[in-house]
């Protein structure tokens, strides 16, 4: 185990380095006027000074090392445009608590109201008319079918006339104001743990051991708790990655609709803004923490099933 | 043999929906099966075998349905059973059954020991280190070496031959009546097979178990088994001891299963081969269903389906060849003399 | 006696045969040999098993996915007929109606100096929805019905296009990476380095750093997306490739190249259909999202995401909204029939579901 959590490690680290390099080496293509505060006003000499002082006239191997150098000392370069001549860490350290509470409070609503929701489904295939099955089935087409960026507005607009004091903008002192954009970036994660859950579990319902329990003479609710749902739960663990990366692509969204004052509303702000600094910044962290929910998929994985850091499953996914 | 039968089927008749369009799987088929003796049922895939058995378990799938006849075991009336809970009484306790596929037929994710325990637990009303002891005690019943420590093992660190002994061993663990055997072999290594039908035939001495097989394998058949039934498209056509049905059988698609052993192949002849497939059982089928198949066919196998015929007491065969009026058919040349020539059916 | 019947017409006709006679059969006939059609037990079994009819056929048993399919039909004959209907209007032309001015005392045309009469130009904007502009005008005075329609047809080539290039390098490297070993390794671990990467992310990177356009916006979608299906499709190959019955058929001469055909073809169609099917709404909701951070094409070229955004400025005013509103319906309405049909699609193509 402790060998399968080191090998994996590594490679988690591996995979940094090299998405790092490439973005390093993309973002050279940047527009220069991204460096500058106040580009249009510059004569082409003192932009050529510009670039200088900020090393970008360098051989590119000397501009990696540089920028390796800066990464490892978190010297990750200061803002041009958002807020000159301030750290971009700085201002991500500032944004990143409601981000992180946003994140996991959705992750979390995802599970608690995704899960059951693909149990009932899965238990509705076995009834005669299935009907829980076929609502949550038209539940789970709308939200993946509609475009998240649709019903992410939707959801603000309409959300926002329910009574109860809910608003279309976030204030952090206004507890009631957080539940709208949560319950938007959960949605997503909602009908995708409903709609594999529900998969998994009817094909461990046919599987040759859940036959083999009824013939032992197990009840329903022990194949249930102890077979079906337990075998059903790991390969949902291989989500965890990829519903990681639905809730920061979304926060994205939501956070500047609801103009949360998160690094999601910060990628699109620099964006606009066209502040390469902190763009530069913030995509590496977004890279970063994709890879640290695939390493935590897969560790959670190896945890839940003891075929795993045997390496009889490896190079599966 | 006229003591009272352990498991009963009495013009069992079973039908499955499937989309709309409804399958007979078993169209009155009668058997009783007795205390302590090895029962082997014979067949194609789909001629229904798998079916029949697990109606005794009440395991049908949930498109399916029994629609007429009777089913018993010992003075139970089982289709009177209607909730799992009560059937839960029946599974496991007194039928147990071994699956096919000893690969697929444990939960990889749980130990080896959890599984038998499960079925302890249940079955025994054992708790905790009893439990825990009869489980090791099923696992070294079944050959295990070590059984404390592969107690704790998960089923990836098993052979396939061994997991089938861990199938075996959760089976016998809670001591039932009857062990049902679908194709309890057909997965495993030639080899591994003779060990498996070895440990079956012992554990059925020492706990005087009632067995019977599912195979589609007449070498399996001749191994382990005091009395044959050969099932064609849902219903038995051919019942009697072992030695009866393969040298002296009656009806003609025994005659063909028969013919089909690879061990009556001539070298440089193509092995005989059953033209056609067996019915569609979708279809109304009147008559004898192998009739199609069947160059000897009467003009009545196709009008009317053919009684049971007893040739001894032991012995019968669902076929108009048996009727007195019916004109005399010898059984196929290469197979009339497999008891002369002492053809070798056993495996071992 | 009994009714009998069987499946396939000779074997039918034989039967009727023996129906019609068997009451006048005799003991003796009854009892005698039957002709033998060797035929019979073959015809009465299982019809011959095709992939492609199966596959449609599961596909069409399915009813909503077969309605789904018909809006995609219409909707995409209609982007195609709908600029060739008369009196169509044109999506970037900006309307305006011109009034002539009106002396209040004289009632006659106000004239300039060049005894011109003064005509004020009147931009037709934020018009409501009417008989002359069915889904009313913009901000700035264009058809919507017809910029929908436009932009309709832009998404649908975004999204199409993204489909084609995947399904084509997909294939390509899936492939060649399933077959020749050497590869393997290398496609593997840059498969396991790019999967990381939310595409999101990489379409905003690329979007940042090239001009927007439809052909960047293309591009920034496809950079990665195709590495999923050159994997799945390599899984498919190794599968195909190591299986036994193929090794046997192998055994027995067959090239290698055929066992790829017979066995890879069915596999591919269906795979670029699906995806085709799955790639399309995922296309039009990168699209919408890169536009809403300003990433997306310019205003000039209409696309279902220009037309939300632009709905979604003006959404707090009620009597606007409906331009957030049609432009929404109509997304929603094409992305839902695209996932709709390419997943029924895709388990109408699984073998495991040809079972009658």
């Amino acid at each position: 185990m402790a060998k399968y959590i080191g090998k994996r490690l590594l490679r988690s680290l591996l995979t940094l380095f090299i998405i790092i390099t490439i973005v390093f080496s993309l973002l050279r293509l940047m527009p220069i006027e991204g460096y500058f505060e106040n580009f249009e006003k510059l004569s082409s000499a003192q932009i050529n000074v510009g670039l200088r002082q900020l090393g970008l006239k360098d051989p590119v191997p000397v501009q990696m090392m540089n920028f390796w150098k800066g990464v490892m000392k978190g010297d990750w370069g200061v803002s041009h445009k958002y807020r000159v001549g301030t750290p971009v860490l700085d201002i991500i350290a500032e944004k990143i608590p409601v981000s992180l509470k946003m994140g996991l409070a959705a992750l979390g609503i995802a599970l608690l109201l995704g899960l059951p929701l693909g149990i009932l489904m899965a238990h509705s295939t076995r009834t005669r008319f299935k009907i829980g099955d076929k609502l949550g089935t038209v539940f789970v087409v709308i939200i993946e079918g509609i475009p998240a960026a649709i019903y992410h507005l939707l959801i603000q607009f309409y959300g926002s006339k329910l009574p109860g004091g809910f608003d279309m903008f976030f204030r952090a002192e206004r507890p009631v104001t957080w539940i709208l954009p949560i319950f938007s970036l959960a949605l997503g994660n909602i009908a995708y743990y409903a709609m594999w859950l529900r998969r998994y579990m009817v094909d461990e319902n046919n599987k040759d051991y859940v036959k083999l329990a009824r013939a032992k003479g197990v009840s329903g609710g022990k194949i249930f708790r102890s077979h079906v749902f337990r075998n059903a739960i790991v390969p949902l663990a291989q989500f965890i990655p990829t519903s990681v990366i639905l809730t920061l692509m979304g926060s994205l969204y939501v956070e500047s609709l609801y103009s949360i004052p998160g690094m999601g509303g910060l990628l699109v702000q620099a964006i606009q803004r066209q502040d390469n600094t902190l763009v530069q910044a913030l995509v590496l962290i977004y890279a970063a923490i994709s890879i640290l929910g695939l390493l935590v998929g897969d560790l959670f994985m190896a945890l839940l099933d003891p075929r795993i850091a045997l390496g009889k499953k490896e190079g599966d996914r | 043999m006229d003591e009272k039968p352990i498991l009963s089927a009495k013009d069992l008749e079973l039908k499955f929906t499937l989309r709309g369009k409804v399958m007979t799987a078993l169209r009155g088929i009668s058997l009783d099966v007795y205390k302590g003796e090895s029962l082997a049922i014979v067949g194609e895939s789909g001629s229904g075998k798998s079916v029949f058995t697990k109606a005794f378990m009440g395991l049908t799938d949930a498109n399916g349905a029994i629609t007429g006849g009777e089913l018993w075991y010992k003075d139970q009336d089982l289709l009177a059973l209607k909730t799992e809970a009560q059937w839960r009484k029946i599974r496991g306790k007194e039928i147990a059954m071994v699956m096919q596929d000893p690969m697929t037929s444990l939960n990889p994710l749980k130990t080896v020991g959890w599984q038998i325990q499960e079925a302890v637990e249940l079955h025994q009303g054992l708790k905790g280190r009893a439990a825990h002891a009869a489980a090791v005690e099923a696992l070294r019943d079944v050959g295990i070496d070590d059984p404390e420590r592969r107690f704790r093992q998960y089923p990836h660190e098993f052979s396939g031959g061994m997991r089938q002994r861990v199938v075996i061993a959760t089976a016998i663990a809670c001591k039932p009546q009857v062990l049902i055997c679908d194709e309890p072999t057909t997965a495993l290594d030639v080899t591994i097979q003779a060990q498996i039908l070895g440990l079956i035939k012992d554990l059925q001495k020492k706990y005087k178990l009632t067995t019977i097989y599912i195979t589609h394998d007449l070498g399996v058949v001749a191994n382990v088994a005091d009395r044959i039934a050969v099932m064609y498209a849902g219903d038995i056509v051919e019942i009697g001891k072992c030695e009866e049905v393969f040298y002296d059988p009656k009806h003609p698609y025994t005659w063909a299963l028969l013919s089909s052993l690879p061990q009556l192949g001539v070298k440089g002849e193509p092995l005989y081969a059953i033209e056609g497939t067996p019915p569609n059982l979708f279809m109304e089928i009147r008559g004898d269903a192998f009739a199609p198949r069947n160059p000897k066919a009467l003009n009545i196998d196709f009008v009317e389906r053919p009684p049971f015929f007893e040739v001894s007491p032991t012995h019968k065969a669902r076929t108009w060849l048996l009727d007195p009026r019916a004109p005399k058919v010898e059984a196929p040349e290469r197979i009339r003399h497999l008891k002369e020539e002492g053809v070798s059916l056993r495996v071992q | 006696m009994a009714q009998f019947r069987f499946k396939d017409r000779k074997t039918e006709e034989l039967a009727a045969h023996l129906n019609e006679h068997s009451k006048a059969m005799d003991e003796k006939e009854l009892f005698s040999f039957a002709a033998y059609d060797a035929g019979a037990g073959e015809r009465g079994g299982y019809s011959g098993y095709s992939y492609w009819r199966s596959t449609i056929r599961a596909f069409r048993k399915n009813g909503v996915a077969m309605f789904f399919l018909l809006v995609i039909v219409a909707t995409l004959l209609f982007t195609f007929i709908e600029p060739l209907l008369p009196y169509e209007k044109e999506p970037n032309t900006i309307y305006y109606s011109e009034q002539v001015q009106i002396d209040l005392f004289t009632r006659q045309p106000k004239l300039d100096e060049n005894g011109e009469p003064i005509v004020k130009v009147d931009l037709s904007r934020d018009i409501k929805p009417g008989k002359e502009y069915w889904f009313g005008t913009n901000a700035i005075g264009q058809d919507l019905w017809s910029q929908i329609w436009e932009g309709t047809r832009n998404s649908l080539f975004i999204g199409f296009a993204v489909a084609c290039v995947d399904a084509l390098l997909g294939i390509l490297v899936g492939v060649l990476w399933g077959y020749v070993r050497k590869l393997d390794f290398f496609f593997t671990e840059l498969y396991n380095v790019f999967d990381n990467v939310p595409q999101t992310l990489v379409a905003i990177i690329i979007s940042y750093i090239l001009r927007p356009g439809i052909s960047t916006m293309i591009f920034a979608m496809c950079l990665t997306s195709w590495l999923a299906t050159a994997r799945f499709i390599r899984n498919q190959v190794v599968i195909i490739r190591d299986r036994d019955y193929n090794l046997a058929s192998r055994c027995l001469g067959t090239p290698a190249w055929r066992i790829m055909v017979k066995n890879l073809l069915p596999y591919l169609v269906s795979i670029i259909t699906m995806r085709m099917a799955l790639a399309i709404p995922v296309a039009i909701s990168n699209e919408v999202f890169l536009t809403y951070i300003g990433l997306g094409v310019p205003l000039e070229t209409p696309t279902l995401g220009t037309l939300v955004e632009a709905g979604r400025k003006v959404m707090s005013s009620p009597s606007l909204r409906y331009q957030l509103f049609f432009p929404v319906v109509v997304l929603a309405v094409i992305t839902i029939s695209f996932y709709v049909v390419g997943n029924a699609f895709a388990d109408a193509a699984d073998p495991k579901n040809h079972v009658n």
